[in-house]
């Protein structure tokens, strides 16, 4: 209670030191929680590019646009130390809107292949209805940021893709039911809906040139495979064996693709410690500014207590608890606040939003507010703590 | 066993040649239940005594022994912890915590000191009572007067039920009367408990009413008079004359 009456009894002081810790947990928190929604999108990329191969056409990158021959796909499940091979066909569900700068994944619509999450170590569930397979036409399992963007639930209906304001005359949609709606996964599934490899096809093909699109059948063409290996199959040296022995692929190293990831993690890890450094400059000097003058202040207040029998921890404590409730109150506030503004926000983010306010950020913003008084406190509750009695309290 | 003897307490400030002698081997022994009053001018070394005997500053040589513990011999922390339990202290401008009502004032030195806070806090309304402030027990210093607080500061050297109070100018801050009021209390206080006091004074006329009066010159201790019990005169909070 004496520490609470410390600090009320200098208000205006404690209040700009508060304010100081406030705007620093209030940087980390928006740019932590930033930064734990790309480092969750990313481990989702890490999971699933981890543990299987993507191939691509010889002449395409993983990520392209590239088309290859569904027969490509046979020739890989016959390699060597492929456990399964499946089609991957995608297109963008919002054709005409990729020129529009987004910190997330765009939406898109890809082939949901049945049997794949057998071997994949990323899981997909459903929150309710059913899977689409093989043989449904015109069904869809929507992710929860799709979902929510369009305010669909089962049964609803929706028409893919979305109609560009410049579209031309001969852009196609199709009406699609919603079987199923996936579970929230944090990552990339949030902004996919899912048809059969069938309905994929079919609007691949009409999202080629038109010149193309007479002269292919969409029914032979997929985007790309994922392959997965058999139990203790390298799968790098998979990947190598893939290139070399289908001529029409170039399958990717996942430990490339993994390696791209975890570089993207460290970009965002260094945002977090960045705002961190931030907090701690403001906060910091803050508590530290404000103990000093708190220790000169109360200097026969030390001298006093020491003569009653108050020993060096006590007052080291006393002075430490009083920088680390200054810290707290920040923190608490700075966090609170950082968090409201991520909620308001990604409320007015239809594809689901840029923040993720864990309760790991919260443990991690407050204790970093409460190390931060207490570490900024330290050197004047030192000073205060090895004050001689007789001139404390011989002070003026 | 006395409460508190001095052997050679010598204290000197500074280094050669511009050392200032505090204490020139000063011998003085305090018996339990007594009431001393140490005089002198300024300079003539009360206050160093009053820091040594209280444990607040080491001497340069000599000895400060309290109830037989040689204190010397102690560590920081054992003497912060004998000076918890030990010594009461009185200061001239009373040192009330501001931002502490008058209960929580007396019970200040049990955070230091540990012990049964139940007990300490039914000890600290007895003491209150004694003082008679038992209806402000709730107000801040700033709401007290000058006599109150010290009243308060009375209580508060009193809580740890020490053997021996030691008050630097207790009655400095206050106008006559409540410094006759306050010597009565304090003596009041010493026949009722027993607990020797040791107070510093400027005041000759406060001091006769004391058991004995020390007085110091430049560090020496020049007299040391113990007043007959019929010559000493002093007056109850209450205003009778014994």
């Amino acid at each position: 209670m004496e520490i609470v009456r410390n600090l009320w009894q200098r208000k205006l002081r404690s209040v700009l030191t508060i304010s100081g810790i406030l705007m620093g947990i209030f940087a980390l928190t928006t740019m932590g929680s930033m930064a734990q929604h790309f480092n969750v999108l990313l481990q989702g990329g890490i999971t699933y590019y981890g543990n299987s191969v993507q191939v691509a056409d010889e002449n395409g990158g993983t990520f392209t646009s590239g088309c290859m021959s569904l027969s490509t796909l046979d020739e890989i499940r016959g390699v060597d130390g492929v456990a399964a091979a499946f089609p991957t066909v995608g297109v963008v569900a919002k054709p005409g809107s990729s020129d529009v700068v987004t910190f997330g994944i765009p939406d898109y619509i890809t082939n949901y292949a049945p049997g794949s999450g057998h071997y994949s170590a990323f899981k997909m569930s459903l929150a309710r209805g059913t899977w689409v397979t093989d043989a449904s036409r015109n069904q869809v399992d929507l992710g929860s940021a799709f979902a929510a963007e369009f305010k669909k639930q089962v049964g609803d209906t929706i028409e893919l893709p979305v109609r560009p304001g410049d579209a031309k005359s001969d852009f196609v949609i199709h009406r699609f039911t919603v079987v199923g709606l996936i579970n929230r996964t944090l990552t990339a599934p949030d902004n996919g809906a899912f048809v059969s490899t069938h309905d994929a096809q079919t609007l691949q093909g009409e999202s080629m040139p038109a010149a193309l699109r007479s002269q292919v059948d969409p029914y032979q063409l997929v985007s790309g495979v994922v392959a997965y290996g058999r139990p203790g199959v390298n799968l790098d040296a998979l990947a190598d064996r893939i290139t070399r022995e289908v001529p029409t692929a170039k399958a990717a190293k996942p430990s490339t693709l993994v390696q791209s990831f975890k570089a993207g993690g460290a970009v965002f890890t260094f945002i977090t410690t960045a705002a961190a450094v931030l907090a701690l400059i403001i906060g910091g000097l803050s508590v530290v500014n404000t103990m000093i003058m708190s220790v000169t202040e109360r200097v026969r207040e030390i001298g006093l207590k020491k003569a009653i029998g108050a020993k060096t921890h006590h007052i080291l404590t006393e002075f430490l608890a009083e920088a680390s409730l200054m810290g707290l109150i920040g923190g608490a506030l700075g966090f609170l606040l950082g968090a409201a503004l991520t909620v308001a926000l990604d409320a007015g983010d239809p594809s689901g939003g840029l923040f993720l306010v864990t309760p790991h950020l919260a443990v991690l913003s407050l204790g970093f507010a409460i190390a931060l008084g207490a570490g900024a406190g330290l050197m004047p509750a030192i000073r205060a703590a090895r004050m001689d009695p007789v001139t404390a309290l011989r002070s003026q | 066993m006395p409460a508190m003897r001095v052997e050679g307490l010598t204290k000197h400030y500074g280094e050669p040649p511009h050392q200032v002698r505090a204490l020139a081997g000063v011998d003085l022994q305090i018996d339990q239940g007594e009431f001393v009053a140490i005089v002198g001018r300024s300079g003539s070394g009360k206050t160093t005594m009053l820091d040594c005997v209280g444990l607040l500053m080491r001497p340069t040589a000599g000895r400060v022994l309290l109830d037989g513990v040689d204190t010397g011999t102690l560590n920081e922390r054992e003497r912060a912890e004998l000076r918890s339990h030990r010594i009461g202290f009185i200061f001239q401008e009373f040192n009330l915590l501001p931002t502490m009502t008058a209960m929580d004032n007396i019970l200040l030195p049990l955070r230091y000191s540990g012990g049964d806070r139940k007990a300490a806090r039914t000890r600290a309304e007895a003491l209150l009572n004694e003082v008679g402030l038992a209806d402000r027990s709730h107000h801040h210093p700033t709401e007290l007067s000058g006599g109150e607080q010290q009243r308060i500061a009375i209580a508060r050297s009193l809580i740890n039920q020490p053997t021996l109070v030691l008050g630097d100018e207790p009655m400095g801050e206050v106008d006559t009367e409540t410094a006759s009021m306050l010597l009565g209390l304090m003596r009041r206080i010493n026949g009722e408990s027993q607990v020797s006091f040791l107070i510093v004074t400027h005041d000759l006329e406060l001091a006769s009413r004391t058991d004995r009066i020390i007085r110091l010159r430049d560090g020496h201790l020049i007299d040391d008079e113990r007043l007959a019990p019929e010559a000493v005169t002093w007056v109850t909070q209450a205003g009778v004359r014994r």
